[in-house]
């Protein structure tokens, strides 16, 4: 990491340094090193702080930097002060409120872990965590009662096709884990929509110069235009497309099966609407608003409406939308904006910032990314782990075990502990065990 | 070495090799003695006994007793074994076998704490196998059916030649309780017992009770009831559970277990079960002997058959005859009566063992038809399965129910917290199995030797013995079941090998227990040695891949690996034994050929051993901090949720490490613990050091005090 392959800065001396991922030598950021040399440290144990800027893109990229690093890993909920406790480092009134301290820090890992566990990827790793802990309980009734008891010789082999499934899965998962990637690479946000709606001008007010050219003219964007910025910390890169329409332009032909096929990756899209194009009678808006959205997306991704050209709606038009188009059904979040005025834009901006807040996760403490780098590397050893499996199935099934015992361990850092105990109830629900 | 050796072979004094002639010349011819002439001499009246005192009582003769009593007297204490009936000390109430996954581990490190059941295997074991033999040395389970007369013979004999050792006749009526020890914590300490009939009081400073099923315990056979504790034998007397209970207050609760019918072997058409081979070279249990007292070729075989639908169907049509089955008191789920095999796990067939009793037995045992109906009832199922369509019962199954004392009450060293002096283990604890017992007899008559003779109680952690994971499991979580060991409640099971139990326990035995004998001792040194200078050999061995290749043609050594290998790393492959690389490197390698099969081991599991180190290293030091079992945790002025209170208020975990494991106790109350437990040692110490600089003087007098101790263990241990 920083200036590693220097000399180590000196002890207690903050440093301004550049922090560079050991494996690709890119930088990740500027900041703040500070190494303690034990025993004068929190810990008692030789220690390094690294002060960097907040964003949790940069978070995410340094922890992941470091858990490449062998030997590295995150620390246990509590590890930090514990071990400062077993060097004896903590006096008595330092210590007064600590384990409250700690209580509130696992409290709240735990209810942020219970609420990430609610969700799609909680169930998928329950999942996982069931089906090891079943293949665990398999391999350990094969070694404690094969012997004396009926245990069909197909469970070993059924075990094999779970945990090579597993480690496959497992792996996939880890590959295409896409909120990390979100915040390494910036959430993909596509403006789409009608040629002539405004999308270039959204573009440009957006990241606040002039980055796409604007024309009275239908069809003036025929490419896709990038641009990447900064949304409240999180990285957003911002296409616009081409205005979709039938065209027998071959370029503008082109541009328009791009703009369709960024729309397929976005993960969010701004469908721009001109507001002048909406039927006069308000109570159709909301018919006519989904009837387009159907036309603009393949199935109803993550999208906003954005209602362009505002101002050239009669105020009270624009209220009776305003209240007509607030929550409805099969419509997602509709926000009414005017580039040319800025009416709207900075409600139209606080929608676009929870949305994206949403698709990286909770990051308003910081603490998700973590999470989601601990989660990793669990995943990680959870992985390798099964991969011990496989090398000594055949050769010593209790080195085999010891692979999913582990693999069972780390999964379970995640959804909760798993004690001998709860191995043991399977092998007597799956087995008729006797003597 | 060997039988051939003694030119006289005789039944009846049998002699039995031990290990190498350069550890024990001495005990090269150990026989057993006569025991109608031993035993007569055994005071089967107390009169002389009374008022005598005696450092430790053990109450029971089972597994747990007879290894509680001699683990005392070795560690150098006056004992007195007290059991009801002399001539069944040492009697397998249940299977004639030992050993097994899990329980294995158990026999080896028993062994290795010089305990008597390994030797004991060895001598009587009529049929010996190593189960899980193609599983990873890790698991293999070490098991030897035995002779049931040859084990209690050598039980027996051992413990009427054990210095400091008595065995006495008679029926335990009450513990005898007085006020507690102000020093030390507890609210009742214990003084001696008093035996029935007779009244005599004999004193002593602590007290072992292993009673097996016999407290409180009742037998069921159909729908009759009696009180007992094994066939044939009246349970402990009432006043004893009434003493544990009322007097002491513990928690105690009801368990049940059974037995098989006994069949009569000539009955039985053997032609029509598949038999089932010994190995072909016996392994002995014990890490002191080479070879077992049954020759390979005189090994007894067992039979395996199946149940049919037939064994069903009696069973569910007597369900109603069978008052045993009814009960809803727990009883073990892996070694359980036909009767719930069926019944949970119906139109299966089931594997029925039927094992020889012994060289002279005319009884086979069915291994997995342990059943309560009624007798003629059992004749009829048994009847059912082909190899026994004519066959007879000799002794009726039956079930037992008895009285357990909740384990979490107890301290690791298998002392009652709450009452000084009084140590309990095997059933009495809530376990099962002849090996579990063992296990704890040892380690509570070490312990009652040491309370009585003044010495600090010792304990196992769960990191460096299954015996470890056992105690630690009884005190700290408690039984809802009958209690068995499997390999899969260690953690550590890669580090925990049977192979390497007396490198693990035998110099601690010695060194911090006194439970070793100084020939084991000895012996342990030297093959910890001769192993870690074979290794160093090994790594010492450093080559490129090719002249590898060249040394070892036959060997698949991929060639992209410029890298150097050492021995060790050649020795991990699956293909490469000791051997192998002795005769390629006689000069360095050739005098450790008798440990070829341990550096094996050694070197596949050391990769995986040395990742555990770790973890284990963190276990150990949270299990060396200690907490007070006096703490008043309602009042702790420490920040502590209600709930966490009321839990360790119940279990009152010995040590932190063991207050991390309970469910319900988060990381916030271990850290307040933790820090409960620096500052009061802090205070204990600067405490400590004003008394030592107060009383150095009265301090001289104890250490010369404590060195006189020692000084008789050592008597003892040489004169084996």
């Amino acid at each position: 990491m920083a200036g590693f392959t220097q000399r180590l800065p000196p002890p207690r001396t903050a440093l301004l340094r550049s922090i560079t991922d050991p494996r690709s030598t890119e930088v990740l950021d500027r900041g703040l090193v500070l190494w303690f040399p034990a025993p004068r440290s929190f810990s008692g144990e030789d220690s390094v702080e690294f002060h960097i800027h907040g964003g949790p893109a940069v978070i995410t990229a340094v922890l992941q930097a470091l858990g490449s690093v062998p030997g590295l890993r995150p620390a246990e909920a509590g590890e930090f002060t514990r071990r400062a406790f077993q060097a004896g480092k903590l006096g008595l009134t330092e210590v007064e409120g600590l384990g409250d301290l700690i209580h509130a820090e696992t409290e709240a890992q735990r209810r942020q872990a219970l609420r990430q566990m609610s969700g799609e990827l909680g169930r998928l790793y329950q999942d996982w965590s069931d089906r090891l802990k079943r293949c665990l309980a398999h391999v350990e009734a094969f070694i404690d009662f094969s012997e004396d008891e009926l245990i069909e010789d197909g469970v070993l082999n059924r075990v094999d096709v779970s945990v090579r499934d597993l480690q496959a899965e497992i792996e996939r998962h880890l590959k295409d884990e896409r909120r990390g990637e979100r915040l390494r690479g910036g959430v993909q946000v596509v403006i789409a929509g009608a040629t002539n709606a405004g999308k270039s001008s959204l573009l440009n007010k957006l990241c606040q110069r002039p980055a796409a050219i604007v024309s009275p003219i239908a069809g003036t964007t025929r490419d896709v235009v990038e641009t990447a910025l900064d949304l409240g910390g999180f990285p957003v890169l911002l296409s616009d497309t081409a205005g979709l329409r039938d065209s027998s332009d071959l370029v503008e032909r082109e541009g328009v099966r791009r703009a369709l096929e960024r729309v397929e990756q976005a993960d969010l899209t701004l469908v721009v609407v001109d507001s002048a194009h909406l039927p006069s009678e308000v109570d159709r808006a909301a018919a006519f608003l989904r009837e387009h959205l159907s036309s603009v997306l393949p199935d109803t991704g993550r999208c906003l409406l954005v209602l362009n050209k505002a101002d050239l709606l009669p105020e009270k038009q624009r209220q009776k939308l305003d209240m007509e188009l607030r929550g409805v059904s099969g419509l997602p979040a509709v926000c009414l904006i005017s580039c040319q005025t800025n009416e709207g834009l900075k409600d139209f901006l606080t929608v676009l910032h929870s949305s994206v807040k949403t698709l990286c996760g909770d990051p308003l403490f910081g603490a998700p990314t973590l999470t989601q780098a601990r989660h990793r590397a669990h995943l990680q050893r959870c992985a390798a782990a099964l991969a011990q499996y496989q090398r000594y199935r055949d050769t010593d099934l209790a080195l085999a075990a010891e692979g999913v015992r582990v693999a069972v361990t780390s999964l379970g850092r995640i959804t909760g502990r798993v004690g001998a105990e709860e191995i043991l109830d399977i092998i007597f629900k799956d087995f008729c065990i006797g003597k | 070495m060997g039988h051939e050796s003694n030119g006289v072979s005789n039944r009846d004094t049998p002699s039995f090799n031990f290990y190498s002639d350069r550890c024990a010349s001495h005990m090269l011819r150990k026989k057993l003695p006569f025991l109608h002439s031993l035993l007569s001499p055994v005071s089967r009246h107390v009169g002389h006994l009374a008022g005598h005192q005696y450092d430790v009582i053990v109450v029971g003769g089972g597994h747990a007793g007879t290894e509680a009593a001699a683990a005392a007297a070795r560690v150098g204490a006056e004992t007195l074994l007290i059991t009801q009936k002399i001539h069944t000390i040492g009697a397998l109430s249940c299977n004639p076998s030992l050993g097994g996954v899990g329980k294995g581990q158990l026999v080896k490190e028993v062994d290795a704490l010089d305990g008597l059941c390994g030797r004991a295997g060895d001598w009587a074991g009529i049929h010996f196998s190593i189960l899980n033999r193609r599983k990873g040395p890790a698991v293999w389970g070490p098991r030897a059916q035995l002779d049931r007369q040859r084990y209690r013979d050598f039980i027996q004999s051992e413990l009427l030649s054990t210095p400091r050792l008595t065995v006495l006749e008679g029926s335990v009526e009450e513990l005898l309780v007085t006020e507690p020890n102000p020093e030390e914590p507890g609210h009742h300490r214990v003084t001696g017992i008093r035996l029935a009939n007779g009244s005599h009081a004999i004193s002593a400073r602590s007290v072992v009770l292993t009673t097996g099923t016999f407290l409180s315990g009742s037998l069921f056979v159909g729908q009759t009831t009696s009180p007992g504790g094994r066939i044939g034998d009246a349970p402990s007397s009432p006043g004893l559970s009434h003493t544990l209970r009322e007097r002491l207050g513990l928690r105690t609760g009801r368990l049940r277990t059974g037995t098989p019918p006994r069949i009569v072997k000539d009955s039985v058409d053997l032609s029509l079960a598949k038999l089932h081979l010994p190995d072909s070279h016996p392994t002995p249990f014990s890490f002191l002997n080479t070879h077992t007292h049954c020759k390979p070729e005189e090994q007894l075989p067992c039979y395996l058959t199946f149940t049919t639908p037939g064994v069903e169907r009696v069973v569910r049509e007597s369900l109603q005859l069978n008052c045993h089955i009814q009960q809803d008191t727990k009883g073990p789920r892996y070694c359980p009566s036909i009767e719930s095999r069926v019944l949970r796990f119906p139109g299966r067939s089931h594997q029925v063992w039927l094992e020889p009793e012994g060289v002279t037995s005319d009884l086979l045992y069915p291994q997995g038809l342990s059943m309560t109906m009624p007798p003629d009832i059992q004749l009829r199922l048994i009847r059912e399965i082909p190899p026994m369509r004519r066959a007879e019962i000799h002794t009726p199954g039956y079930g037992v129910q008895y009285d357990f004392v909740c384990p979490t009450q107890l301290s690791p060293a298998l002392q009652v917290k709450s009452t000084q002096g009084l140590f309990l283990a095997g059933q009495i604890n809530g376990t099962t199995g002849y090996e579990e017992a063992a296990a704890q007899g040892l380690w509570a008559g070490a312990n009652a030797a040491r309370w009585a003779l003044s010495m600090p109680t010792v304990t196992l952690s769960r990191t460096e013995s299954y015996i470890g994971v056992l105690i630690d499991d009884l005190v700290s979580r408690g039984v809802t079941e009958p209690y068995r060991m499997f390999t899969s409640r260690a953690e550590f099971r890669t580090s925990l090998r049977p192979d390497n139990a007396d490198l693990r326990l035998t110099p601690k035995g010695f060194e911090e227990v006194g439970c070793v004998s100084s020939v084991r001792y000895q012996e342990s040194l030297r093959v910890r040695n001769s192993l870690q200078d074979a290794l160093t050999a090994l790594q010492a061995l450093f080559l490129s891949t090719s002249s590898w290749k060249k040394k070892l043609p036959s060997v698949p050594i991929s060639e992209t690996k410029s890298t150097l290998l050492t021995g060790l790393d050649l020795l991990q492959y699956n293909d490469v034994t000791f051997e192998m690389l002795a005769s390629a490197f006689p000069e360095s390698l050739s005098s450790y050929m008798e440990f070829a099969q341990r550096l094996k081991i050694e070197a596949v599991y050391k990769p995986h051993c040395d990742l555990n180190k770790k973890e284990i290293e963190r276990i150990q030091r949270e299990e060396n901090m200690s907490l007070p079992q006096d703490i008043d945790y309602f009042s702790l002025p420490v920040s502590l949720s209600d709930e966490v209170r009321e839990i360790l208020d119940r279990v009152r975990p010995s040590t932190l490490g063991a207050a991390t494991r309970l469910e319900g106790i988060t990381p916030a109350a271990v850290v307040n613990l933790l820090n409960y437990v620096r500052v009061t040692e802090k205070k204990k110490e600067t405490h400590r050091n004003q008394r030592h600089q107060e009383a150095r003087g009265i301090l001289k007098v104890n250490l010369s005090e404590k060195k006189e101790k020692k000084v008789r263990c050592r008597e003892h241990t040489l004169k084996f």
